[in-house]
């Protein structure tokens, strides 16, 4: 399981400045632009940064993923515990294709 | 450093722009007329092609074979509304090739349709050019600036007209975000101004753009774009054009609009008067034999001009507001308002920005006509590797203009990747089946903002088969996005209960060119470009030829510049003033046998051709 913290390389109790501050550092050096070399490597470091990112720049979301993981975020952030727990239950999945 | 440099290339709607970064700084090269943008036209005559000034100088003696606007074509259908209703305003003809619009123009006495790629191709490889003439050697990279809100096939058929022209387009840059550079740039050299929030307000012939940024450093964090594809000088020009057409209705009986050359005449003129509005409050269209042989003159003011407008005006800030929305920022929170593009000139434009960030003074710092293409050559020399100072800390985060997502059941747009997320990404949504046993699921993929799949454009679509039988609702099948940098897309599904998985990447969709036909456009690109080269290879012998200039001047010229470059060689160090003499000397001998040739030629020095019968109407 991936730890946003830990990608982002900031402590838990990172206030929204530090984030900021640390996603911005992170991202000049892994984005697949200034990294030529090592495209493919960089491609995936930037997806996570940006992933992590997204959610603990936004209080809502962070308080989510402290609280469920990114689990509880999965499918547009809309699944709240009660939903969380039954993996397979009908409401985890509200979208499903056309038959 | 012995690698030529990558250029960054604004390929506008109604003009074009090309920069290049070199020696620490971003230079605007100047085409061989000394202007620093081309227009993007491509005119077609009995017996040669032309691009960019040479093409729009004689727009009002070859109307229905002058061609601009291909840019507003770009990954359109032939039926698509805004085609339909641009066609009744475009004195040439388009035709639906399959459902695809085509342009067609008669070349060289025979009928000729071009791709809206093909045209663009030809403006593309005359900046190419204008390029290489500057820079002395081959260019082969380059950045080219789209619409912000340009979605994925529009992007990719920039790419195509790149390969066409002989250019690799290292990178498809949101013309806004481009335009972000050129301003960032500009700050910086004024201190510490720590985290700045940035409002792009771009409004040129074509398209409108809004972008937010947040710039710190040397990062630029797009937050959010928006805008509108059909807004611009353009249709500021046509409101003219119809009011010109019903006074003209008005005082003489008679529908001038039936007659082309009148139209593209008084389209010019118009388009002239516009810009004089922009510093006088009155401007006057004069033009001899319009229409049946009645000279038109009429004035407007520019409070008529802004009447006729005021809708289109207004609706420049929806885009604002959405941008703003989607930034999450009040007005407040915005600290610079930057003005680029033509038609932000306009007073009234001005004024209703400046109104709705409560009389906030707006930022006319950076060039608003080569602001774009300044960017894309910083962004140009960043991804060729460029590693001086200037540029080696630069980052620009940029987003998806539009959502991207798959039909659920019903017809249900499931977002997978919301517009304005930061690129590169990958995200993944999980689906399951809708019936018991469904072996196969479709995945279609969309663009767009609408709740239903319907209202959004299809990008591409696979089945994923060999599902295990299963009731419905119990198979997890994991669908996953991925956009690069350019905002080109990838779509995996892949079962996670059965293991199956299948791939599109969603390029190879219905409105690309496909390769065959790339191939088959380079050719004849290389073909058009050879008649050009024979064409100034005879204009060429032609000035020059015994034919046009008796032996004994041609001698006469000859020695007396031989006889200059001999005098330069031995006598660097002389006074202005004699160089100035020896100039003169020079023209003494060699004035009247050119003046002579022209005469015989029956055309003006330069080659300029009349541009309409008053003066009035030349530029």
């Amino acid at each position: 399981m991936v730890d946003y913290y830990k990608v982002l390389e900031v402590p838990r109790n990172a206030d929204t400045n530090d984030i900021k501050k640390a996603y911005r550092k992170l991202a000049l050096k892994w984005h697949p632009d200034k990294n030529p070399d090592r495209k493919e490597e960089a491609d995936r470091r930037f997806k996570e940064l940006s992933e992590a990112y997204e959610v603990l720049s936004d209080d809502k979301k962070r308080k989510i993923y402290d609280k469920y993981g990114k689990e509880g975020l999965m499918n547009g952030g809309s699944a709240h515990h009660h939903h969380y727990h039954h993996h397979t239950g009908p409401d985890m999945f509200a979208n499903s294709f056309p038959g | 450093m012995a690698k030529t440099p990558a250029i960054g290339i604004d390929l506008g709607t109604n003009y074009s722009c090309v920069a290049v970064f070199q020696h620490g700084k971003v230079e605007i090269i100047a085409n061989d007329q000394g202007n620093r943008t081309t227009p993007s036209y491509v005119a077609f005559t009995d017996t040669e092609r032309l691009i960019g000034d040479a093409a729009k100088n004689q727009v009002n003696m070859n109307p229905s074979n002058t061609v601009f606007d291909a840019k507003r074509l770009f990954g359109r259908r032939f039926d698509d509304l805004p085609v339909q209703s641009d066609m009744n305003h475009w004195p040439f003809d388009v035709v639906s090739d399959s459902g695809k619009p085509k342009i067609k123009v008669d070349y060289k006495g025979e009928s000729k349709y071009f791709s809206p790629e093909e045209i663009s191709a030809m403006v593309l490889m005359k900046m190419k050019e204008i390029a290489e003439a500057y820079l002395g050697a081959h260019v082969s990279n380059a950045v080219v600036s789209v619409p912000a809100l340009y979605n994925e096939s529009q992007r990719q058929a920039i790419k195509d007209v790149g390969t066409i022209s002989g250019l690799n387009v290292l990178r498809v840059i949101s013309e806004p975000t481009a335009a972000a550079f050129a301003y960032g740039f500009d700050i910086r050299g004024q201190g510490d101004h720590g985290e700045r929030n940035v409002l792009i307000f771009d409004l040129g012939g074509g398209a409108l753009n809004v972008s937010v940024l947040t710039i710190e450093d040397c990062i630029f964090e797009v937050k959010s774009m928006a805008g509108d594809l059909h807004l611009g000088g353009e249709d500021f020009d046509i409101r003219l054009v119809n009011h010109f057409v019903r006074e003209f209705k008005r005082r003489h009986r008679k529908d001038l609009s039936v007659n082309k050359r009148a139209m593209r005449r008084l389209r010019t003129a118009c388009e002239r008067a516009k810009r004089t509005l922009s510093t006088s409050t009155s401007a006057s269209v004069e033009m001899e034999s319009l229409f049946d042989g009645i000279d038109f003159y009429s004035t407007i003011t520019r409070s008529r001009f802004e009447e006729l407008n005021a809708d289109l005006f207004r609706s420049t800030l929806e885009p604002v507001e959405r941008a703003l929305r989607d930034s999450k920022l009040d007005r407040g929170q915005v600290h610079d308002i930057v003005l680029v593009g033509g038609s932000t000139r306009i007073p009234k434009i001005q004024k209703l920005l400046q109104d709705f960030f409560g009389g906030k003074q707006l930022n006319k710092s950076v060039n608003p006509d080569e602001a774009v293409a300044y960017g894309a050559a910083v962004q140009a020399a960043i991804l060729n590797g460029d590693r001086s100072e200037a540029v080696q800390d630069l980052l620009v985060l940029d987003v998806t203009p539009l959502s991207l997502g798959i039909e659920s059941a019903d017809g249900v747009m499931t977002t997978v990747i919301k517009r304005n997320t930061t690129i590169p990404t990958r995200q993944t949504q999980t689906l399951t089946t809708d019936s018991d046993n469904q072996s196969v699921v479709p995945v279609w993929v969309y663009e767009g903002e609408g709740a239903m799949t319907r209202d959004n454009n299809l990008l591409g679509k696979f089945w994923l088969t060999g599902i295990p039988p299963a009731p419905k609702g119990v198979p997890q099948i994991e669908v996953a996005f991925d956009v690069d940098a350019n905002n080109f897309l990838n779509v995996w599904a892949v079962d996670k209960t059965g293991g199956e998985e299948n791939t599109i990447t969603v390029a190879n969709h219905k409105e690309r060119l496909s390769n065959a036909e790339i191939e088959r456009m380079v050719k004849e690109a290389e073909g058009y470009k050879e008649d050009d080269r024979h064409k100034d290879r005879m204009g060429a012998k032609n000035t020059l030829s015994g034919d046009k200039i008796p032996e004994e001047d041609r001698k006469k010229i000859l020695d007396k510049v031989n006889d200059a470059f001999n005098w330069l060689d031995t006598n660097q160090l002389r006074e202005k003033e004699e160089f100035e003499r020896k100039k003169e000397e020079m023209e003494v001998v060699c004035n009247p046998i050119i003046i002579r040739l022209y005469q015989t030629a029956g055309s003006a020095p330069g080659g300029a051709s009349g541009c309409g019968p008053t003066i009035d109407e030349v530029n």
